[in-house]
């Protein structure tokens, strides 16, 4: 199986301890990867911005040769997924790559307990697991991927980054994002966690936004992107 | 003024409040969806009805006119909102009418049918309670099912200068004046939920029962209906019947589902209006026409929630109406799709399943200019060696003029810090 990592570009640009969790963790976990150098943007930001972009056929010209394309992003993946190309269909968001692909559980059983932060595109796009307004049973696939107990927020409503919204919208993107925190590190879920909550998600966006509230306002979170997380897990395993 | 300013009013003095009681709705609707097993294959049905309705449009239209006029109805067809207040107030100078009941059409409300009549010396009295509670402030609906939902019982209270806030009070309070509107006027003006092409029929659903009052009580009944409204067959109407008020408000069904064909004893008159919709038809939009105005994707879209319906200025606000406004007016409303975080609540919630993510996508298209300045930066994004070198430049700018031109961000959270190194060098 021959494995594409794509990295989103804000990824590697803001948060490369990530790409390097994302792609140990699947070298620990003994895949055979390539890192294509050449990669750049999927073309999200200019799509959801009103702008035309063949950022995804440059895409499909790196990674077409791959079997799978991972990435730790949902929203990136989604881009992808919705671009109509032919790496549409295998592009995968980590997760969802180990848990359908991989057919990994529990990777994080003895992980301490996390609070998880369902993103959109992990939920509604992807359907990593199931969005409260479906008539669906219940699943997440990252819970079943981390096997650790997960706390999760009352509503999964969105946290208001929404890309482009939280520079068009700056204040209602707070307002949602500030609720979203507040929701996660709820009184019953800081009952059940002994030292500083960690706040872990498929999303660096998502996470970015909300660490940017809780480091302005003095809120004390660990923010942990899930690859990390199970990067950390699998090797005290 | 745009979204974001009215946004940003409406939260400061509202705080979480609209948020919260409009959370409860979407809770009692997702409860009230979940006793329903089949609830996903019930909106799979719905969608596939309207997808056929939306490729019959035609079809349907003549169909229905001619069974509603066997039926014993008369019915008009107005190109546009213009025409259709011309054919209401013709028919209301015929029978000298100076005051009419109007129970609740967001087609009404497109045409602007209130101002109207009231400039040609007729009264209009909305007769929904939310409706009649904004018409008293003198503004306009917030929500299309929850017209009102932006006020307090204090509000209320206030418009009928009591000084009691409970709401049951107030409630009664105001049936006992609109029943003495619904007594004495001389027609009564509704919209309608689904046209059934077989048989002719308009069917009406509402809580209140006023729309009833008025199709029955004065001699004259007017529904001013889009044509998107229409549904092939009575069969149909069961699945759209069944979704309808669960996902509005979390009912079973509305209380109030009323078929009206004939009027016994009186004049029942249909008003088809097109004002754009089969042109749209014709574009990228179309599926926007499958709208049932449930009013769920309002109810549950984050931003909405805290924006207010207000704040974006349009008869229909939210999700479906940031799709409606821009076709209507591009240069006014082209803030709109913009006023949402592609989060697919909507999406997800829609009976018909509008792909809302998408056509919001294509609607920030449709409103935004092509930009030179993008577009450069979008072709040297291809290039890895050209990214690379605006991420040095990013790595050289100083911190508080990152922060300057980040502006919007920086005023609510801390910038991420920017690491020395990327991950591919």
């Amino acid at each position: 199986m021959n494995i594409g990592l794509f990295i989103p570009c804000y990824i590697n640009e803001l948060f490369p301890e990530v790409a390097r969790d994302t792609a140990l963790l699947l070298r620990n976990l003994k895949i055979n990867l390539e890192i294509p150098r050449n990669q750049t943007c999927c073309g999200q930001p200019f799509l959801n911005s009103g702008y035309e972009s063949t950022l995804p056929q440059n895409f499909d010209e790196i990674f077409e040769k791959y079997d799978f394309v991972v990435a730790p992003s949902s929203s990136c993946v989604s881009t992808i997924r919705e671009s109509n190309i032919k790496s549409s269909n295998k592009t995968f968001e980590l997760v969802e790559f180990l848990h359908d692909i991989l057919q990994i559980r529990d990777l994080a059983k003895n992980y301490p307990p996390v609070i998880l932060h369902n993103s959109c595109h992990s939920l509604r796009a992807l359907l990593e697991g199931a969005p409260s307004e479906l008539n669906i049973p219940y699943f997440n696939k990252v819970k079943n991927v981390l096997g650790c107990k997960v706390l999760e927020a009352k509503r999964d409503e969105c946290c208001g980054f929404g890309g482009v919204f939280s520079v068009k919208e700056g204040f209602i993107s707070y307002i949602m994002g500030k609720s979203k925190l507040d929701d996660l590190l709820n009184e019953e879920n800081l009952k059940q966690i002994k030292d500083t909550p960690i706040i872990t998600g498929v999303d660096m966006s998502c996470l970015m936004h909300l660490k940017g509230i809780a480091d302005k306002e003095n809120i004390k979170a660990e923010f942990k992107h899930i690859a990390t997380v199970l990067k950390e897990a699998h090797e005290t395993l | 003024m745009k979204h974001y300013e009215l946004a940003v009013e409406f939260y400061k003095k509202q705080g979480p409040r609209h948020d919260r009681a409009l959370w409860a709705i979407r809770q009692k609707r997702d409860k009230a969806i979940k006793e329903v097993k089949e609830w996903e294959k019930l909106r799979q049905q719905a969608s596939e009805i309207k997808d056929y309705v939306i490729e019959n449009l035609h079809n349907l239209v003549d169909e229905f006119m001619k069974n509603a006029k066997k039926e014993g109805i008369e019915v008009y067809f107005a190109k546009d909102a213009k025409e259709h207040n011309e054919i209401v107030l013709n028919l209301l100078k015929e029978i000298d009418a100076k005051k009419i009941v109007k129970s609740k059409s967001m087609l009404t409300e497109e045409c602007g049918l209130n101002e109207f009549l009231e400039k040609n010396g007729i009264n209009v009295i909305d007769t929904d309670l939310g409706e009649r509670i904004v018409q008293l402030r003198g503004e306009k609906p917030s929500h299309i099912v929850l017209p009102a939902i932006h006020t307090t019982k204090e509000d209320v209270a206030e418009i009928l200068g009591e000084n009691n806030t409970d709401p049951t009070y107030l409630t009664r309070k105001m049936r006992k004046l609109l029943r003495e509107e619904f007594l004495s006027a001389d027609a009564g003006i509704s919209g309608a939920n689904f046209l059934i092409a077989q048989k002719g029929y308009a069917v009406v659903c509402t809580n209140e029962g006023n729309a009833d009052l008025g199709a029955i009580l004065p001699p004259l009944h007017i529904i001013s209906v889009g044509i998107e409204k229409l549904i092939p067959s009575m069969k149909d109407l069961g699945v759209f019947l069944r979704i309808l008020a669960r996902n509005a408000t979390g009912q079973a069904i509305t209380t109030y589902s009323s078929i009206f064909g004939k009027k016994e004893g009186g004049r029942r008159v249909i008003v088809l209006v097109d004002n754009g919709r089969f042109e749209r038809l014709k574009t990228e939009f179309k599926e926007t026409l499958k709208c049932i105005r449930c009013s769920a994707c309002l109810t549950t879209c984050p931003v909405f929630r805290r924006s207010g319906g207000h704040s974006y200025r349009y008869v229909i606000p939210g999700p479906i109406g940031s799709l409606l406004a821009p076709l209507s007016d591009k240069e006014e409303y082209s803030d709109l799709p913009f006023a949402c975080t592609l989060c697919d609540s909507c999406e997800m919630v829609c009976p018909v399943k509008i792909p809302f993510s998408k056509q919001l996508r294509e609607m920030r298209k449709y409103v935004t200019n092509e930009n030179i300045i993008i577009k450069f930066a979008e072709k040297s994004m291809h290039s890895a060696t050209v990214f690379k070198l605006f991420s040095k430049i990013i790595r050289l700018t100083p911190k508080p003029f990152l922060e300057k031109i980040t502006n919007e961000w920086s005023r609510y959270k801390a910038l991420p810090l920017i690491p020395k190194e990327r991950f591919i060098k």
